[in-house]
């Protein structure tokens, strides 16, 4: 068979090679889902940890990428939509290479940048949307903060932060 | 991964238990308990494992209400079910959403309950496998059962989706490894292919990878289906993939016994959504011109497909459906509970056994911020935080019995296991006593239970 060549999986990330080519900020097409570390981490219970926020609010990325990113395993960025953005980890994506994509878990960081519109079809687009991801010093917050800081449904006067929706919206009025 | 030294502290084992996690439900569980807690799994996998021998500590034990500070304080069960009630009664819009992880016998009330209030009754099928269910209704449904994949298949196509992070035993006991009674050899007869954008952990064990490009599923499937039907291909390339390499692999699915293919996420959540099930569910039709071939959605929950079955019984559609009229109804679009949520219609928001803070894209879940949310669940988790009343359930397959389906559309009793804690109660109990409760405030009589 002469199918598409199965890539293989480097198991070294060399960060330093293509510096020349080093951006700020990467245009991306980010892809969200289940894995199974996400998987066995939520449905254990144990969201309020910290072990959730690396199992889910993990972009995976190509090495190739993290390179030009200038990121290494576990450092932090902003990815940036139309929808909103999030600060999450970086890690170096086992189905790699798939360079220009981003990998997030679904979970509560994902549903920040991921789009509502379902286009009549009940499902909203969870995967193939345009985002950017961009270095940062912040930490990407654990469960609850996220889930405070995002949707502030009890403390009225929070600041918005690096973790927000964005005020595009859909659909609203259009039925009232 | 270390070596884990074999679980020999335990009181009993309990034997044929029933996995509560993905839509493969399998039922060949082993149960180590001891002082009534699950502290060994055996036969499952790192998902089911993981969910069954839960974490206590984020164990939602006592009912809660949201207090003027915004902090949930812990109340008594008649309260914290009162004011469910109460919210769900004076309720204009109400939308109940869930229903995946817990029984058929707890969607029975639940089904009584939104026809009494005309509510919208949605299921977790609504952000995962909806669009199959519409093409379903589009295309047809040309499916088999579990059983026939493995006495049977010589060919297993995965198609987005990755099923060795997602269904971790669905290859193991269902459709690749076993040695079926026309499979004598196990793997060595069948041939899997996966067709996926990631070389994900599925592709990397199965013998062909398809990787097309993102989006490109529509396009690709049809070109399948030129090539089946004799007709030449224009472009070279296609969707990423060469012409030379979609004829032969046409070739080789019209050259099996019995073919099986299962669908993912992958095609439902891209663009073209339901229309991608479309085109697969008539590939398969085509196919059968030439030889046996069938599909399975992958069901993510245990009893997703329970809820699908058990609505299209009882109201004739699957899900999202819509009783504020009195009558039930469902406009994809309209009536699920994304749309409804961007549209900030719903007024009451009630969660039962899932998890729209973890699950729900932004743009919906902000509505649940402005309205009250009544969660059912068993966990602390990301709904919890947006939550104002929380009842805690208790575990179906294993501190409670009751009927779920699998993927594949065959019913199976879980039974119970051990004893759920004191201060929980039942799923079904805490749907009936609401029920209850909304009929007295509505005034309206309990109906007499037919024979």
């Amino acid at each position: 068979m002469t199918y598409v060549d199965k890539p293989s999986v480097p198991n070294v990330v060399k960060f330093d090679e293509p510096m020349e080519t080093k951006r700020d900020k990467l245009e991306v097409m980010l892809n969200t889902g289940g894995d199974i570390y996400q998987g066995a981490c939520k449905k254990r219970g144990s969201t309020l940890k910290d072990e959730y926020r690396h199992a889910s609010g993990t972009a995976y990325m190509d090495p190739r990428d993290m390179a030009k990113l200038g990121v290494k395993n576990w450092d932090t960025a902003l990815v940036k939509t139309d929808w909103g953005e999030v600060v999450v980890f970086v890690a170096h994506s086992r189905d790699a290479p798939h360079e220009g994509q981003i990998f997030i878990c679904k979970g509560p960081w994902a549903n920040v940048i991921v789009s509502p519109e379902t286009y009549c079809c009940c499902d909203p687009t969870y995967k193939g949307i345009d985002a950017t991801i961009e270095r940062t010093d912040k930490d990407p917050l654990l469960m609850a903060d996220l889930m405070a800081e995002v949707y502030m449904k009890y403390d009225n006067d929070a600041e918005k932060s690096t973790n927000r929706l964005t005020d595009k919206r859909i659909n609203v009025g259009k039925t009232k | 991964m270390a070596y884990e030294e074999p679980i020999t502290d335990y009181d009993h084992i309990v034997e044929n238990c029933t996995c509560a996690f993905c839509g493969c439900n399998c039922d060949d569980l082993t149960y180590l308990v001891k002082d009534g807690h699950v502290v060994g799994v055996r036969h499952a996998c790192r998902l089911g494992a993981s969910k069954v021998m839960e974490d206590m500590d984020q164990r939602l034990m006592v009912p809660m209400i949201r207090d003027d500070n915004g902090k949930l304080v812990e109340v008594d069960w008649d309260s914290a079910l009162d004011k469910a009630a109460e919210l769900i009664a004076g309720a204009v819009r109400p939308v109940f959403y869930g229903w995946s992880e817990t029984s058929i016998e707890t969607m029975k009330y639940g089904l009584e309950l939104g026809e009494l209030v005309g509510a919208v009754l949605d299921n977790q099928a609504t952000i995962c496998h909806g669009p199959s269910l519409q093409a379903v209704q589009n295309a047809g449904y040309p499916v088999m059962t579990l059983g026939e994949v493995k006495n049977r298949a010589d060919m297993v196509v995965y198609t987005g989706n990755n099923a060795m992070n997602s269904h971790p035993r669905h290859l193991g006991r269902y459709s690749t490894f076993p040695r079926g009674y026309f499979r004598k050899r196990g793997r060595f007869d069948r041939t899997v292919v996966t067709m996926d954008p990631r070389y994900t952990d599925t592709a990397k064990m199965s013998d062909i990878w398809v990787g097309f490009e993102q989006n490109g599923d529509y396009e690709f499937y049809n070109a399948m289906r030129a090539v089946l039907r004799g007709k030449k291909l224009k472009k070279d390339i296609i969707s990423g993939i060469p012409k030379e390499d979609i004829e032969e692999l046409v070739e080789s699915m019209k050259n099996v016994e019995f073919g099986a293919l299962f669908f993912g996420l992958g095609l439902t959540h891209t663009l073209s959504k339901q229309r991608n099930i479309d085109i697969a569910i008539s590939l398969i039709q085509d196919l059968n011109k030439f030889a046996k071939w069938n599909l399975i959605p992958m069901r993510g929950h245990f009893n997703v497909n329970g809820f699908n079955i058990f609505m299209a019984y009882e109201m004739g559609f699957p899900y999202g459906v819509d009783f504020s009229r009195g009558y039930p109804r469902y406009m994809n679009g309209e009536t699920n509970t994304i749309d409804l949520l961007t549209r900030e219609e719903p007024d009451v928001f009630m969660v039962i056994a899932a998890d729209p803070g973890a699950h729900f894209p932004g743009g919906a879940n902000r509505h649940l911020a402005n309205i009250p949310v009544i969660q059912i669940d068993i966990h602390w988790g990301p709904s919890t935080e947006l939550a104002d009343i929380v009842l805690p359930g208790s575990f179906i397959g294993v501190e409670a019995a009751g009927t779920s389906y699998r993927m594949d559309g065959v019913p199976i009793y879980m039974k119970k296991a051990i004893d759920k804690p004191e201060t929980c109660r039942d799923d079904e109990w805490i749907v009936n006593e609401l029920l209850k409760r909304v009929q007295k405030i509505k005034g309206v009589d309990a109906k007499m239970a037919s024979k």
